[in-house]
């Protein structure tokens, strides 16, 4: 089963969230959205950084591994760590945040 | 050649503190004023050679094969551009995209999903060397560039101000926005504003989902837009004439045209890579 997530940063963009964790862990991670990423690149630093993560971890702990991940010279605007962790969450724990008008 | 001499900015009566209305400060006009601008005129051109030029005229400027370039951007089909960082499946309705005609196509910059009909849509690309706004944060630039745009809309009578990261608004609703990308020493900002709007069509195709206006005072994305239309009597072109006109009096602009090898260049990478769904549906 494919997760998928949504957290939206009050007065920026949103960033959403896709994976499978059917083995207890995070796996083909991907991260889209409306926010800016500089550079654009980094955007498999940001799916890396959640990849192979456990299943139970907590938002700020999945904060702190996606902000690990985004050291450097890489700039989000728009988002941020905390926001992608968010959406994590709800993936994991309320997956029903996505687009009522879109679904699969 | 159609040539605009600089001149001196007019003041509007506002203060300088008040960015919100664009008035950008005197060491930023004089930064705008020290390049040679260039301008492309407005030239319809298919979704996915806007998409392949935007790239190509950027390393141009950043390797200083072009002097810094407004090009006025013409459409010649309707599109959906998606934002560099977009799944398809989460913006589009694809089947209803390919019932109406309307290709999907993938930009270079971050940012949201646009609908585009070629006379609904006023857009344009700077592309300037990273020099132009040294100093400034990524969020400070996208005010830097949309500065003159503010001030030229207020100028129509238009209650419009810039809202940070990247909108232009209005008391009437949010009339476009901007995105940047950066390549070798350049800066791309692009501005789509909205001058005419189908939104039934539009809200047929996009996807827009609940978490995108969870922080919106309105759940109706066809509250949130208010296209120039309805906040001027002026047409497109005119609107466009008078941006171009008030970029060149205010910074100096001069006409030119896209080079043969830039055209070629840009057919080269429509085929390689931004009309291939590798890149289109490179998030599917």
């Amino acid at each position: 089963m494919i997760r998928h997530g949504e957290f939206k940063t009050p007065g920026g963009k949103l960033i959403a969230v896709e994976f499978d964790a059917s083995d207890g862990t995070l796996r083909n991670v991907v991260v889209t959205g409306d926010f800016f990423l500089y550079p654009e690149e980094a955007l498999d630093r940001l799916s890396g950084s959640l990849e192979g993560a456990p299943a139970t971890l907590t938002g700020p702990d999945y904060a702190a591994r996606i902000s690990a991940g985004l050291s450097g010279d890489v700039e989000l605007l728009g988002s941020s760590a905390e926001a992608l962790a968010n959406a994590v969450v709800r993936a994991l724990h309320d997956p029903d945040t996505r687009d009522a008008a879109g679904g699969r | 050649m159609q040539s605009f001499a600089p001149s001196t900015i007019r003041t509007r009566g506002m203060p300088p503190v008040a960015v919100e209305t664009g008035t950008l400060t005197a060491d930023e006009i004089a930064r705008w004023r020290a390049l040679p601008w260039r301008l492309l005129p407005e030239t319809p051109r298919t979704p996915l050679m806007n998409m392949a030029l935007d790239e190509v005229l950027t390393e141009r400027v950043g390797a200083g094969l072009r002097p810094p370039t407004l090009r006025v951007w013409g459409w010649s089909s309707p599109c959906v551009v998606l934002g560099r960082f977009q799944s398809v499946r989460n913006e589009v309705d694809e089947e209803a995209a390919a019932r109406a005609g309307v290709e999907i196509v993938r930009r270079v910059s971050g940012g949201g999903a646009m609908f585009i009909e070629p006379e609904g849509a006023i857009t344009w690309s700077l592309y300037a060397p990273e020099a132009l706004t040294r100093g400034m944060t990524f969020a400070e630039s996208y005010r830097f560039f949309d500065a003159w745009v503010v001030d030229a809309l207020r100028e129509l009578g238009i209650d419009a101000w810039y809202e940070p990261l990247n909108d232009i608004t209005s008391a009437g609703g949010k009339i476009g926005g901007a995105a940047q990308a950066r390549r070798g020493g350049a800066v791309l900002h692009h501005t789509t504003m909205a001058y005419d709007m189908n939104v039934p069509l539009m809200l047929s195709i996009l996807r827009i989902g609940k978490e995108k206006l969870s922080d919106k005072g309105v759940m109706s994305a066809a509250k949130r837009v208010g296209p120039l239309r309805q906040q001027t009597a002026m047409g497109r072109a005119e609107i466009i004439d008078h941006l171009v006109e008030q970029f060149g009096t205010s910074f100096g602009l001069q006409a030119d045209e896209v080079t043969p090898q830039e055209l070629s260049e840009a057919e080269r990478r429509v085929d390689d890579r931004f009309g291939t769904r590798d890149w289109i549906h490179y998030l599917p």
